[in-house]
């Protein structure tokens, strides 16, 4: 048994986060703005004006600058869990690298197989097959989340899997409950609308741009009208499944919910607040400076004003039996593994369900060997194997008030986008354009901090209650980690640079950039075949 | 042709019914992100149509 | 034969396939990076380049990613060893595949000659570098790679990462990739460009598809006097997926040739890929790219297959410890989770197919400089 670097897995975290993080920048905006394509294509295949056809094209290009560093940095999110999670990798693969391979089948062949024909078929499709075409795209790239987000909720809330002595991994025994995980359907719905919240915000705000500066009135009001209405109906599809998740969360993972609400002791129902601001502390165990509302956290939770939520430490107590437990049962599988004895798989089913509580102890073992515990020293293991039960609280804490505190924002300012716009008075109210303009990084923030409440929540485990991050890790050494995080630096801050350079030049220079080009195009008279007009020749 | 097209339009409803069904009853959250997203869709392209209706004939001042 | 030895089987098959898609579809628009410095002389040239393939890289690329979708869910163990055994020569291969559509999207987006310039020696690096690595990769595999396990399943390196960087043998079969992909692009070239990108497109095309059929003939002589790996007791191909269990194995000399010895048509395979490479040539040269760029396919379709022969049932040895080599019998995933992929597959196998055609389709005919350089929508 060689023995685990903690320098190695916290690099991998390290780089797991910022790339996952990075990626997830693009994300959102991708699966929104396919879908808010596809709405003005419907709008120009109604009306057969022309200005949609723009619209649908300039919108078209910024989503194109968006979406090729999306599929670049999604490459690299596939490749990190074989180079940096070996052994999460073999102890998670049957189960985890389902999805993964069917959205690659499913969705992403579909997904990239038509945004060439959105891009170049223009001229070569009718308008009706080329609005099939983009709403295919959409579909493609939300089907693509849908599988990711399946994995994941796998990782969250395993089921449909169990593990298996012989091959000393999980494996899955039933893929309906994969795929219809409580888990998996809410963060599915709940990260799609919110990748429509950050199209609609970046529509909204570089037509606020447009309006501001009094340049292409007709382009940027029609913009401006569809963004806000198909954001004012997204968030509040994001708040409601927010909301979903949140139970979820409690049923599932009590780590997770004490954690993000700064829950050390049980709550005492119906009177307990709700934290708006704290300082958690993990060290001590506390929190400072709280301010809470009061009567708030039990409905907000529990949908009810009688039910406790069991606090931090309490959880640590109860998790006291399982270690113990779960100590006993590695040493029985190890047993298992040399002898094959029918004792030793009996042992082992007995304290099975703890596995994952026995991995977490490995760390504290002495030589990471379970087998090496003796009488006197399972209390000190248990002790110090017990609070690494708990996430980073001041992280889940902090990021998910981020989150709510930005949705309930993007509420306010699509309500009033969508009314203004409804009564066509954009142009008296200044202050509001600029708001919107100054808003379009925020949802991609709101996402991001979203993205870290629901992993960093899930510590200390990849697999929740059954392998801990800190096994999961590949073997190998520091010195490949610092090549990698060293190419990663300074390949995604070149594509960062490149990308911002490019949506503002293009968002700048405006739709009239390539006015001409459309005029000439809009000559073509489109017949009502549904595949093609002009060949090639 | 036309007999083509009605089975071929059948044939889709039969398959959205199934879909309804079966997904309505495992995953009723997913069947909601289809009506839903589709919602968003029609809406706001209704909400464009709208702006065609309020600015018929007229050149478009007030926006 | 047992149902899980058959699931196991087919999806060794798979295998052969995804790796055959990639190579055909990846190295094509791979070539055209590697071909872009070369055959276009000016801007509006390389632009018409990039729009042959413009439509169609980003779903071709799909090819690669599943690729190691379909190994981690059918092969966990052999994904969670190989992509970290490897680990610096895989983090450079994603760094020139991530550089890919990104350069694809910029390049012509802004009118700096620097900004295009840097692009296309981003095409280049990123058309090279995926393709000799993808290469190397199978050299370095049929040699054998330093690793072990512990009994819960965590891999160990013993060999460390620059006997895979600085390897004859693997640094051969990363040409020989290189060149099929740039007889690939080549001729894709010559389908939809005229004159003067197709002639020298041709030209190129025609140098590397002799090249990859002289490559593979020495390669194919290296494996004689090559150790090759065998299992020497019986072993159960329906035995639970795990490596650290249940067969011996030996390192023998020519021993990847002992399946041709037992079975002489199955020569057909590697006569296969030279005789498509040489037709496919010489289709070039008779102004025929579309036989030529079939020929390609059936050049992959060689190769792969003699390989796949070779190596069964292996598919990564391990040369520190044979015992734990990885093959088709003790790397695949569960049953159940093998029943389920297949019938994912199965389903959406032809619709991709179809609608990928679709797109070659729709997309058909020559592409000119003209229309290229005047649509602001073109890459």
């Amino acid at each position: 048994m060689h023995s685990i670097n903690p320098m190695v897995v916290d690099l991998s975290r390290f780089q797991f986060a910022l790339t996952a993080l990075y990626h997830f920048m693009f994300v959102p905006l991708t699966l929104g703005l396919t879908f808010f394509l596809a709405a003005i294509e419907t709008v120009y295949v109604v009306t057969g004006k022309q200005v949609y056809k723009d619209m649908a094209q300039f919108w078209g290009k910024l989503f194109g600058i968006n979406f090729a560093i999306g599929v670049a940095t999604g490459i690299t999110m596939e490749f990190e869990f074989g180079t940096n999670w070996s052994m999460y990798s073999h102890f998670f693969g049957d189960m985890f690298g389902t999805p993964l391979a069917i959205e690659g089948l499913m969705a992403f062949f579909m997904e990239s197989t038509f945004v060439g024909l959105m891009f170049f078929g223009w001229d070569r499709l009718s308008r009706q097959a080329h609005l099939a075409v983009t709403f295919l795209v959409a579909l493609g790239s939300n089907l693509s989340a849908l599988w990711i987000l399946v994995a994941n909720a796998a990782m969250n809330v395993p089921q449909g899997a169990h593990f298996d002595p012989d091959t000393m991994r999980m494996q899955s025994d039933s893929i309906v409950q994969v795929i219809f995980n409580p888990d998996a359907q809410a963060k599915f719905v709940h990260t799609s609308v919110a990748g429509y919240v950050t199209a609609a915000m970046f529509v909204m705000g570089i037509s606020a741009f447009y309006i501001l500066q009094g340049r292409n009135k007709e382009f940027a009001a029609r913009s401006f009208r569809m963004a806000a209405i198909f954001g004012i109906i997204s968030t509040v599809a994001v708040i409601t499944l927010g909301d979903v998740l949140g139970r979820l969360d409690y049923e599932h993972q009590p780590t997770k919910i004490a954690a993000i609400e700064g829950l050390w002791e049980n709550s005492h129902p119906p009177y307990e607040p709700w934290l708006a601001f704290a300082i958690p502390d993990d060290e001590k165990q506390k929190n400072h400076l709280e301010v809470g509302i009061p009567f708030v956290l039990s409905p907000l939770v529990t949908h009810s004003f009688d039910t406790t939520i069991i606090g931090m430490k309490e959880l640590q107590t109860q998790a006291e039996p399982r270690i113990t437990s779960g100590i006993q049962a590695l040493v029985a599988l190890h047993h298992y593994d040399q002898t094959h004895s029918a004792t030793a798989l009996a042992e082992f089913r007995a304290h099975e369900a703890d596995m994952g509580f026995g991995f977490l102890a490995m760390k504290h073992a002495p030589g990471q060997d379970v087998a090496a515990i003796t009488e006197d020293q399972m209390q000190s293991v248990v002790d110090a194997t017990k609070p690494d039960i708990l996430p980073n609280v001041f992280v889940t804490f902090w990021s998910f008030r981020i989150m709510v505190v930005l949705s309930l924002w993007f509420f306010l300012l699509f309500a009033l986008g969508a009314y203004v716009s409804l009564k066509n008075r954009l142009n008296r109210n200044h202050l509001l354009l600029k708001l919107c303009l100054w808003s379009i990084p925020l949802p991609i923030l709101a996402t991001e901090f979203g993205w870290i409440t629901a992993e960093a929540g899930r510590q200390p485990w990849t697999v929740f209650n059954f392998l801990p991050t800190y096994l999961s890790a590949s073997s190998h050494g520091v010195s490949y980690m610092v090549f990698s995080l060293a190419g990663f630096a300074l390949l995604y801050s070149i594509f960062i640079a490149a990308e911002l350079f490019l949506m503002f030049k293009f968002a700048r220079l405006g739709p009239e950039h390539d006015a001409h080009h459309a005029q000439s195009a809009s000559v073509h008279v489109v017949p009502d075949d549904v595949f093609v007009t002009g060949m090639g020749d | 042709m036309q007999l083509v097209r009605m089975v071929g339009l059948a044939l889709a409803v039969v398959v959205a019914l199934l879909f309804a069904v079966f997904v309505g009853d495992q995953g009723p959250w997913y069947f909601a992100w289809v009506v839903g997203t589709v919602m968003i869709v029609l809406t706001a392209s209704a909400g464009a149509v709208l702006f065609e209706a309020q600015h018929q004939g007229s050149e478009v001042k007030d926006i | 034969m047992d149902y899980y030895e058959v699931v196991k089987l087919i999806w060794g098959a798979l295998l052969c396939v995804l790796f055959i898609g990639l190579g055909l579809m990846v190295g094509m628009d791979m070539g055209v990076g590697t071909l872009l410095r070369l055959v276009g002389r000016n801007d509006g040239e390389r632009r018409t380049m990039l729009n042959i393939i413009g439509p169609h890289w980003d779903g071709n690329q799909v090819w690669f990613v599943l690729g190691g979708g379909a190994i981690f869910a059918a092969f966990p163990t052999l994904y969670a060893t190989s992509f970290s055994v490897f680990y610096v020569v895989m983090i450079m291969l994603l760094f020139s595949m991530i550089l890919r559509p990104v350069a694809f999207e910029y390049r012509s987006k802004a009118d700096s000659r620097r900004w295009k310039a840097s692009w296309d020696w981003v095409f280049l690096i990123s058309g090279f570098v995926p393709m000799f690595i993808y290469g190397a990769a199978f050299g370095n595999v049929m040699q054998g790679v330093g690793y072990h396990y512990d009994w819960l399943g965590q891999y160990y390196q013993d060999e460390t990462f620059l006997s895979y960087l600085l390897n004859p043998f693997a640094i051969l079969c990363g040409l020989m990739a290189v060149s099929l992909s740039v007889y690939q692009g080549g001729a894709m070239l010559m389908l939809r460009s005229e004159e003067p990108i197709y002639g020298r497109a041709r030209r190129y095309a025609m140098g590397g598809g002799v090249i990859a059929a002289l490559l593979f003939v020495v390669g194919g002589f290296r494996i004689f006097s090559m150790s090759g790996y065998v299992l020497t007791g019986t072993v159960d191909p329906a035995m639970a997926a795990n490596p650290m269990h249940g067969q011996e194995v030996a390192r023998v000399t020519g021993a990847w040739l002992a399946h041709y010895y037992d079975y002489p048509l199955l020569w057909l395979f590697p006569a296969f890929g030279v005789i498509s490479m040489l037709a496919g040539v010489l289709s070039l040269k008779a102004n025929a790219p579309v036989v030529g760029w079939w020929g390609g396919l059936g050049a992959w379709i060689g190769t792969i297959g003699s390989v796949a022969v070779s190596m069964f049932p292996f598919l990564m040895p391990s040369s520190t410890m044979p015992d734990e080599s990885l093959t088709v019998w003790n790397a695949t995933g569960s049953a159940y989770g093998l029943t389920c992929m297949l019938i994912v597959v199965l389903i959406f196998m032809p619709i991709i197919l179809s609608y990928t055609s679709w797109c070659y389709y729709v997309m058909r005919g020559k592409v000119r400089v003209e229309d290229v350089v005047q649509d602001p929508h073109s890459y």
